[in-house]
């Protein structure tokens, strides 16, 4: 039973939830508290990817704030995409953000998806996630910390 | 210069040849479809009627043939004659699609006309010519596309199958006939009691063997597989839905009617075969992807249903249940009238399939439901028969057969209290897996996208092929719906089956069906009746709910990011069946091989892969080569008597006579 002796010993290690950031956007579903997203990666070098993992783990916990990522567009209420957009990647995530029901919201989460940053102009590259659909909220760093990324979606979903 | 001849194809000479076919067509067809509706007149003559027999002296020397006819004959004679019926006004249309030459046309009657006359024989002679003919007209009609390679190594392996179960039964019943002393059935089931145990089980042993042969039951099960894709459809249906049932007439007449009530282990052994056969048939059946190999592999586990439900009424008759025996035994007299409805009506469906894309192969097929509607329908209906589920033709049956297991009363008896809820988790994994390979033969060969150029180009069948569906679709919604139409002829049978509790009040077929002695009561037409209801319920509502709506949005089909959907991202036979063939993987062994190409220059880099996989059958590798080999050893030793010269042949001969003399003297 060494296991619940554990538990006990470790205690709570997730982040404490401080007061709700001001809202950005108004929910795109009319209901606070329940987001639920579609991931695309357009053209991302993975930082942002293991930020967003992060962000969903254990310790920084964003499913607590009414977050979920789901497998299909279909469910989703908008998309949470990384990365320059490609030109591989650019009418996929056209038909990706065409596949979710509107309202919807649009979030950048890096440097990239903002505004090119390191890989802006590069070969390849169709240009940022804003020069191909509109964005609706902009997370900036390279990457991103899992905390601010946690702050944004908490500014989304009101809670 | 080149110049290309191309054979030419007179125009002229195909107008009258294929007026003549269309002719022969109607006339095999038709004499079919009349033969059939014969058989269904007197076989319900004779279930409602006065046992009737007929002797015909002349016909066979010294022993004259000897036809009775009793209600159980009768059933199987109007099962028979139905599924010829429908058979026969479909094949008028197959038969001109398919351009049939004249053989099959002539033996498609004299098959049917064969078929029907196997119940009505009253004694061993006339039952083993009728036997034969059935047999040989069978094997004519498998061969009739005999010019491919596949269908002539089918009809071999039909043949010697056909052969050896023939033997068996020859062997038994001639065993039988010297032990009493007599040719008629009648006179033989006189003096059965006072046989010895050793020659009671070793006729009880070859029957089994041999009419299970015939069924498809397991381990002489491999010509069904084989020989029913190859034959042409009209003729798959009748050998899968009438001919078959061949086979448990014959364990019906001679185990447990003539011979029975046997020991215990009779019924344990029946048991034992047909659950064994059912869970193999529909292991089999669900990772198939050729259709017609689907629909026989599922006739093996319906077959193997039928035999456990017969052996279960002969093992509960016999520990004094009479009543429950009785349930298990209408399950299983209901079962072989929903399984020639539902299987006639999948193979005719396959088989205008076929003829509208010359496909078998799930994996190439899809789309139909747009293209043949009518087909699809059919297909649809017979599926859900055959997945045991309410509103399908084998559900009441079913039904009846696990409640006879379930309420089987077991006061101290081990054998009981072992066999019947083994039985149960059998017939349990049976109806579960038997829902997998419908779904899958639906889902992936009907629905969705086409596959292939030829499933898209796919037509409807003409209209005596649609007519013949029908027919047999009818008698699947009557035994899904209204099974209380068969009630009083079922009742007739039963008391004929005195032997396995057929004496005892069976269940009632009314409105409701209620079972003697248990607790548990069903009515499928007020099933029906409700969802209907309900079905309307909901239409209506939604459609009053929709004033309210938005006008809805159209938008593409998800197709994960990529740009449009193409037929080869749906799920195939293949990959639908891949998560059952991993999990009975020891019992099937597939044989798979995966092979992976990678670029020269890279390792790390694919440039494709191959996947390749093979379902043979398991039991017939493992039991059938050591067999085959013993077989051809002993030819070998037989042939050196055997080396042509007319000198040692004459030899031969002499001392035959000689010691048939000194014997006879």
């Amino acid at each position: 039973m060494s296991w619940i002796g554990r538990i006990r010993r470790t205690g709570r290690i997730v982040e404490p939830a401080n007061d709700a950031p001001e809202a950005c956007v108004t929910p795109p579903t009319g209901v606070t508290g329940s987001l639920q997203l579609r991931h695309v990666d357009a053209g991302s070098c993975n930082g942002c990817e293991v930020e967003i993992s992060g962000a969903f783990s254990a310790v920084y916990d964003a499913e607590r704030f009414g977050v979920r990522l789901v497998a299909s567009p279909r469910h989703a209420d908008g998309i949470l995409a990384t990365g320059v957009v490609t030109h591989n990647m650019r009418q996929p995530l056209l038909n990706t953000l065409g596949a979710i029901p509107e309202p919807r919201v649009v979030i950048a989460v890096g440097d990239c998806a903002c505004n090119g940053g390191l890989f802006a102009n590069g070969h390849g590259v169709a240009g940022s996630v804003a020069d191909v659909v509109a964005v609706d909220v902009e997370v900036l760093g390279c990457p991103p910390t899992p905390a601010q990324i946690v702050a944004a979606l908490r500014a989304v979903t009101g809670r | 210069m080149a110049l290309h001849f191309s054979p030419a194809v007179p125009e002229l000479g195909e107008g009258p040849r294929a007026a003549q076919r269309t002719r022969s067509a109607r006339l095999s067809g038709g004499l079919t479809a009349a033969l059939g509706a014969v058989g269904l007149a007197l076989g319900l003559s004779v279930i409602f009627g006065a046992p009737r027999h007929l002797q015909i002296a002349w016909l066979l020397p010294l022993v004259g043939t000897r036809f009775e006819l009793d209600p159980v004959s009768g059933v199987f004679i109007a099962v028979t004659g139905a599924v010829s019926i429908s058979v026969g006004i479909y094949s008028v249309g197959y038969a001109q699609r398919e351009r049939w030459a004249r053989v099959p046309m002539a033996v498609l009657p004299l098959f049917v006309a064969a078929m029907l006359l196997v119940p009505a024989a009253g004694s061993v002679t006339t039952f083993l010519l009728v036997w034969e003919l059935m047999a040989a007209a069978s094997l004519i009609l498998v061969l009739s596309e005999h010019r491919r390679e596949a269908v002539r190594s089918a009809g071999i392996f039909y043949a010697i199958m056909t052969q050896l179960g023939f033997a068996m039964i020859l062997l038994a019943l001639v065993v039988l006939s010297a032990a009493s002393n007599s040719d008629a059935f009648t006179a033989i089931a006189a003096h059965a009691g006072n046989l010895s145990p050793g020659t009671r089980a070793t006729v009880f042993l070859l029957t089994v063997l041999g009419f299970g042969s015939k069924a498809g039951l397991l381990p002489l099960h491999a010509w069904l597989p084989r020989a029913h894709p190859e034959a042409p459809s009209p003729v798959s249906s009748l050998m899968s839905a009438a001919m078959v049932n061949m086979g448990i007439y014959g364990i019906i007449r001679i185990d447990l009617q003539i011979l029975g009530p046997g020991p215990r282990w009779w019924g344990l052994a029946l048991m034992i075969l047909g659950g064994v056969s059912a869970v193999f048939g529909v292991l089999q059946a669900s990772v198939a992807t050729d259709l017609k190999r689907l629909l026989a592999y599922s006739t093996t586990e319906n077959m193997g249903l039928i035999t456990l439900a017969l052996g279960a009424a002969a093992l509960l008759s016999s520990s004094g249940a009479p009543k429950v025996a009785a349930i298990a035994l209408t399950a299983a007299l209901l079962h072989v009238l929903a399984h020639a409805a539902f299987k006639t009506l999948a193979f005719l469906a396959a088989g205008s399939v076929l003829t509208a894309t010359g496909l078998r192969d799930l994996d190439k097929l899809g789309g139909l439901a747009r293209r043949m509607p009518v087909t699809t329908v059919m297909f649809g209906i017979g599926a859900l028969g055959a997945s045991g589920l309410p509103l399908g033709a084998g559900f009441v049956s079913e039904w009846l057969l696990l409640q006879s297991l379930i309420h089987s009363p077991h006061d101290g008896n081990t054998l009981l209290a072992l066999a019947m809820p083994l039985s149960v988790g059998a017939v349990a994994l049976t109806t579960g897996l038997g829902i997998a390979a419908m779904v899958k033969a639906f889902g992936v060969g009907f629905l969705a996208r086409p596959r292939s150029g030829a499933a898209e180009n796919a037509r409807e069948a003409p209209l005596s092929m649609r007519a013949g569906m029908v027919v047999a679709a009818t008698a699947c919604a009557v035994f899904a719906i209204w099974p209380a139409l068969l009630g009083p002829a079922l009742r007739h049978v039963l008391a004929a089956l005195s032997t396995v509790g057929g004496h005892a009040a069976g269940p009632q077929l009314g409105t409701y069906l209620r079972l003697p002695g248990v607790a548990g009561s069903l009515a499928p037409a007020l099933l029906a009746a409700s969802l209907l209801a309900s079905v309307l319920v909901a239409l209506g509502l939604s459609r009053w709910g929709a004033r309210h709506r938005p006008a809805p949005v159209l938008a593409p089909l998800w197709a994960s990011g990529s740009d449009a959907l193409s037929p080869r991202m749906q799920y195939t036979a293949t990959s639908f069946a891949e998560p059952l063939q991993r999990v009975f993987d020891n019992v099937l062994r597939p044989d798979t091989d995966v092979e992976v190409t990678h670029f020269a220059e890279s390792q790390y880099l694919v440039e494709k892969v191959t996947y390749r996989t093979r379902q043979a059958d398991p039991v017939e590798q493992r039991l059938y080569p050591p067999v085959v080999r013993a077989v051809t050893a002993m030819a070998q030793a037989v042939r050196r008597a055997h080396n042509g010269s007319i000198h040692l042949y004459l030899t031969y001969g002499a001392i035959g006579l000689l010691i048939v003399l000194l014997v006879a003297q």
